[in-house]
C-alpha cells in the first residue's frame, strides 16, 4: 500500500514536469493555425477558425526554405566530418601508443573550456582571409571537428579489447580496413549518439551565424527565425508558424533517436 | 611496447595531422590571436603594426567602463539564480524518473523535449507566452488571482524571465544525467539503509546524495561555464533590456567587437570571461571535493 502511495506521487511529479515542458509547444501549435484576430483577442487553446494562411505567409514572405536548406547545407556535411573525424582520432588516441598522446589529449580537451566569445573575432578576421565571410563554408569549417565528439569516442573505442585489433592485424588487414570494418561498427550507438548531438548543434546554433553572415540569401534558420521578431513585430501568428517549422523536423529525429540521445548524455556526464 | 608498423604508421599520421591542422588553423591560433588582440592596439587596415600595450584594455573596461561591470553583474546574476534553480529542481525529477516503475522513457521524451528544439525558436515562443497583454502567462496569473508581471518587459523582471526561460530549457540534460547517476547507486546500499530502519528521507541525505555528489559537481560545473557564455536566449528575448536589465558579458563582447570595431576591448573582456570561467570551475572543483569514500 505504502509503495503505491509512492508510485503515485512519483507519477504525479513526472506528470506536472513533462506537463510544464509539452504545454507551450501545443500552446504554438495551436496559435501557429489561428488567424491574427484571435490570437490578440481570445486565451482559448483551439482556435475557431482554422486556417494555414499563417504558413504561407511564413513560406513566400520570408526566405524560409532557403533557409532551410542552408541549414541543411551546413549541419549534415558538419555532422559527416564530426563523426569520422572523431571515430578516427578516438581509434588512435585509444589504441596508438606514441609520445605525448595523453599531454596530446589533454590539451585537446582544455579547448572544451574556452568560451567562444574569445575566438571569435580572430576567427572572423581569419574568415574574411580566407575570404569566407558571408559564405556558409565560414560556418562549416569552423564544425569540422568537435572535441566532445573526440572525447566520447575515445571512450568507447578504449573498451573495445586490443584482441580483436591484433587478430586482424595478424590477419593482415590494413588500418583503414580495421577502422572501417571493426572499430565503427562496434561503436556504432556511440556513433549514432555522437550523430544527433553534432547534427542538432549546428542546426540550432546561432551566435556564429548571426556574426559571420549578413547577407540574407545565406542566412541559416536560427538567424531567419531571430529576424522575424523585427521583421513581424509581435505577429504572434507568424511567430508560432515559423517556430513550428523550424521545431518539427528535430522533434521527429529526436524522437526517433531518443535511445541514442539519453545513452550519449549519460554517458559523457558519468565518464566525465 | 608494440613498435609501429608501417601501415599503422601511416593511418595514424595522417589522422593526427588532419585533425591537428584544423585544431590549429581554428582553435589553438585564434586563442593566440585573441590573446594578442587583448594586449596590443589592434590595426585593422594594418595588423603587422598592431602596437603593444599590455594590460591598458584591462585598465580601460575596469576603471572606465560601466557597462563592463553592468555586464559582469547581469551574467553573474544570471549564473547563479540558474545553479540555484537547475539543481534542486532537475534533482527532484531525476529522483522522481530513477523511481519510477514504467513509463520512465515516455517521461524522459516529455522532459527532454525543450533541449532539442533552437533557442531562437524558444526565445519567439516565450515571447509570445510572456506579453505582458495577450500571454498566457499572466492569464495565468490572473486566473490564480495574482498581480501580473511585466515579465521581459520589465526592469526588475526581465532577468527572472530569462532564468525561467533557461530553466525550461535547460532542466532536461541535466535531469537525464542525474538519474544516470542514481541509477549507478548500488542497491545494495539502499537494502542496508532499509535494514538499519533508516527513513526514506535519511536514505536520500545519508546515501543517495554523497555518492551522487560527483554528478552533482559535473552538472553544476556544466550549467555555471554554459551560463556564464549566455547569449542566444538574452539577445532574442530582450536585446539585453529593457534598459541594461540582462545585458550581458558576451553581447558586450560582440558589440564591442562587431558594432563599434574595438577589437582589443572587446578581447580582453572575452579573456576576463575566460578566466572567471576557468577560476570558477577550479574552484568547484575544489571546494566541493568529497575527502571520503564509500
Amino acid at each position: 500500500m505504502k509503495r503505491l502511495t509512492s508510485q503515485g506521487i512519483t507519477h504525479l511529479v513526472l506528470l506536472i514536469g513533462a506537463f510544464l515542458a509539452v504545454t507551450p509547444f501545443v500552446w504554438m501549435a495551436f496559435a501557429s493555425v489561428k488567424t491574427f484576430t484571435e490570437v490578440v483577442s481570445s486565451r482559448r487553446l483551439l482556435p475557431t477558425v482554422w486556417t494555414l494562411q499563417n504558413y504561407r505567409d511564413i513560406l513566400s514572405r520570408v526566405g524560409f526554405l532557403r533557409a532551410f536548406y542552408n541549414s541543411a547545407l551546413v549541419a549534415v556535411p558538419a555532422t559527416v566530418s564530426v563523426v569520422f573525424g572523431s571515430a578516427a582520432m578516438g581509434y588512435v588516441l585509444a589504441k596508438y601508443r606514441f609520445w605525448g598522446r595523453e599531454v596530446l589529449f589533454r590539451v585537446l580537451l582544455s579547448t572544451m573550456m574556452v568560451p567562444f566569445t574569445v575566438v571569435i573575432i580572430p576567427l572572423f578576421l581569419t574568415m574574411r582571409d580566407l575570404e569566407l565571410t558571408n559564405k556558409l563554408g565560414g560556418v562549416l569549417v569552423t564544425s569540422l571537428c568537435s572535441t566532445f565528439g573526440i572525447f566520447l569516442m575515445r571512450q568507447t573505442i578504449e573498451s573495445i579489447p586490443n584482441d580483436y585489433i591484433d587478430a586482424a592485424r595478424i590477419d593482415g588487414a590494413s588500418e583503414v580496413w580495421i577502422f572501417s570494418q571493426v572499430i565503427i561498427p562496434l561503436s556504432r550507438s556511440a556513433i549514432a549518439t555522437l550523430a544527433v548531438f553534432i547534427f542538432l548543434g549546428n542546426w540550432d546554433n546561432y551566435m556564429w551565424p548571426s556574426v559571420l553572415l549578413k547577407r540574407p540569401s545565406q542566412h541559416t534558420l536560427p538567424v531567419v527565425i531571430a529576424g522575424m521578431q523585427s521583421l513581424f513585430v509581435e505577429r504572434y501568428h507568424l511567430w508560432s508558424a515559423g517556430s513550428m517549422l523550424t521545431v518539427i523536423p528535430v522533434m521527429i529525429l529526436f524522437t526517433l533517436a531518443q535511445k541514442q540521445f539519453m545513452r550519449g548524455l549519460a554517458l559523457a556526464g558519468l565518464k566525465g | 611496447m608494440r613498435t609501429l608498423r608501417n601501415p599503422q604508421f601511416q593511418f595514424g599520421f595522417v589522422v593526427l595531422a588532419l585533425v591537428l591542422t584544423w585544431y590549429v588553423l581554428f582553435s589553438f591560433r585564434p586563442v593566440v590571436l585573441g590573446f594578442k588582440m587583448a594586449v596590443t592596439d589592434y590595426d585593422l587596415l594594418n595588423p603587422a603594426d598592431s602596437k603593444l600595450v599590455g594590460l591598458q584594455h584591462f585598465e580601460t573596461i575596469f576603471n572606465k567602463y560601466k557597462l563592463f561591470w553592468v555586464s559582469v553583474r547581469n551574467t553573474i546574476t544570471y549564473a547563479v539564480m540558474v545553479n540555484l534553480g537547475t539543481v534542486p529542481i532537475a534533482l527532484v525529477f531525476a529522483y522522481c524518473l530513477a523511481k519510477v516503475a514504467n513509463g520512465r522513457s515516455w517521461y524522459q521524451w516529455a522532459l527532454f523535449l525543450p533541449v532539442v528544439v533552437s533557442m531562437a525558436a524558444v526565445a519567439l515562443l516565450f515571447r509570445f507566452l510572456m506579453d505582458p497583454g495577450l500571454g498566457i502567462f499572466n492569464h495565468a496569473l490572473k486566473a490564480a488571482g495574482l498581480p501580473p508581471s511585466r515579465w521581459l518587459t520589465g526592469p526588475r523582471s526581465a532577468m527572472y524571465s530569462i532564468v525561467i526561460v533557461a530553466l525550461w530549457k535547460g532542466l532536461g540534460g541535466n535531469i537525464v544525467i542525474l538519474t544516470a547517476g542514481l541509477l549507478n547507486v548500488p542497491r545494495e546500499l539502499y537494502d542496508v539503509a532499509k535494514v538499519d530502519g533508516a527513513s526514506s528521507w535519511k536514505t536520500f541525505w545519508y546515501v543517495t546524495l554523497p555518492l551522487l555528489s560527483h554528478v552533482l559537481k559535473l552538472v553544476m560545473i556544466l550549467v555555471t561555464i554554459g551560463s556564464l557564455q549566455v547569449y542566444t536566449s538574452a539577445m532574442i528575448l530582450t536585446r539585453g533590456g529593457p534598459g541594461r536589465a540582462t545585458y550581458m558579458i558576451s553581447q558586450f563582447v560582440v558589440e564591442e567587437a562587431f558594432t563599434h570595431l574595438r577589437f582589443g576591448l572587446a578581447s580582453s573582456s572575452a579573456f576576463v570571461l575566460f578566466l572567471a570561467i576557468l577560476v570558477i570551475t577550479l574552484m568547484q572543483l575544489r571546494l566541493t571535493r568529497v575527502g571520503w569514500e564509500y
